[in-house]
């Protein structure tokens, strides 16, 4: 058991895939301009991961070395467009709000990254614990960046204005704020890891 | 080459299933995603024309291209349509209700995905309500939003150019 939780917590801190491997930052960068929005690509991509995660490694011993990256994809392709009907039945205004980032999860480097570098020599359990652990350092790494973003960028929290006459920081909502903000947040990670 | 047969069976087996998963969802799916259409349609069009009781869409090539609004007398009073655009980082796609001459009665925009706190104004009562009441010709009046002037700009004239092509098209009708 305690092995598992290693698996999990080691997708969250140690390897987190936003702040420590630097993967798949493109929807991070494009996203995040609301805590909606970042909890909603988070929830989708964990699920994803988990659901290729398993899958792939299941089939470890199935899949020929030499095809293996064609086989990943048709997998991660289709529980992404599991989650894209999902959603477009049960929350259309999510759909609309994550726009073309949700079917752009088929090439998220972190699914298909962990995919290659862990799910296809691992066990199913661990690959299981692997997936759920990045998955969820993944959403927590966009609610926070998504979390300042919103708050500074358009004075809301949740769509709900917090300070009445607060003049947000505008371009804290710009693609060049997102830069700003993963930056520094990235810079603050590292400095952390430094010191110990 | 007997590799390369393995190779094929593999992929088409993982194919096939994929396949038929994706079905299976899809048919799950389906009627539930085109009624959450249908719905916000329905609602759309009673926020942009308050009171019309009934619609009635005119196709054409399988394409909506307008809808005729009637009140309760069963008089065709008024028209709605849908306009888009692209705006500042999106498509902006406006509904808007109009009264057969020409005035429009109030637009909802259905679909933007422009910066939050800047364009995403678009959607504010302070922006929409600047709609209501004014001619096609009246629009040019509508003030922009600060710091939002393309996203503003792209609903006003996506309006605007679907308002005179609708007028155009229903001045023969009966």
């Amino acid at each position: 058991m305690k092995k598992f939780f290693h698996e999990f917590l080691k997708g969250i801190f140690r390897e987190n895939p936003t702040f420590v491997l630097a993967l798949g930052l493109c929807p991070t960068l494009a996203v995040s301009t609301s805590l909606t929005n970042g909890l909603g690509m988070g929830v989708a991509a964990t699920f994803v991961l988990l659901g290729s995660n398993v899958i792939i490694s299941g089939m470890r011993n199935i899949i020929p070395g030499r095809i293996r990256i064609p086989c990943y994809i048709v997998v991660i392709a289709t529980f992404v467009t599991l989650v894209e009907m999902t959603m477009k039945a049960y929350s259309p205004a999510l759909d609309r709000a994550l726009g073309i980032y949700v079917p752009l999860i088929v090439v998220n480097c972190i699914v298909l990254g962990r995919a290659e570098a862990y799910a296809c020599k691992s066990s199913v359990t661990n690959s299981f614990f692997d997936g759920l652990g990045m998955g969820v350092g993944f959403t927590l790494a966009l609610l926070l960046i998504s979390g300042i973003r919103e708050v500074s960028g358009a004075g809301t929290i949740l769509g709900r204005e917090i300070i009445k006459g607060f003049d947000p920081v505008r371009v804290i909502s710009m693609p060049s704020g997102a830069l700003l903000v993963i930056g520094l947040l990235l810079a603050f990670f590292n400095l952390i890891k430094r010191k110990k | 080459m007997k590799e390369m047969v393995r190779y094929g069976v593999t992929l088409s087996l993982i194919c096939g299933i994929a396949a038929a998963s994706l079905a299976a969802v899809n048919l799950m799916t389906k009627s539930r995603i085109i009624a959450q259409a249908q719905a916000e349609e329905g609602t759309a069009l009673k926020d942009v024309l308050p009171q019309a009781t009934r619609f009635e869409p005119v196709k054409k090539d399988g394409e909506t291209l307008y809808y005729k609004a009637f009140d309760a007398q069963g008089n065709w009073t008024a028209v709605a349509f849908t306009a888009d655009q692209k705006g500042y980082s999106s498509v902006i796609q406006t509904m808007a209700g109009m009264s057969r001459d020409g005035v429009i009665s109030a637009i909802k925009v259905l679909s933007q995905n422009e910066t939050p706190g800047l364009g995403s104004g678009v959607t504010s009562p302070d922006f929409c309500g600047q709609f209501s009441g004014k001619a096609i010709d009246g629009l040019a009046e509508v003030s922009a939003i600060t710091g939002a002037t393309i996203s503003s700009k792209a609903v006003i004239d996506s309006v605007k150019n679907k308002a005179q092509e609708i007028k155009e098209l229903i001045r023969n009708e009966g």
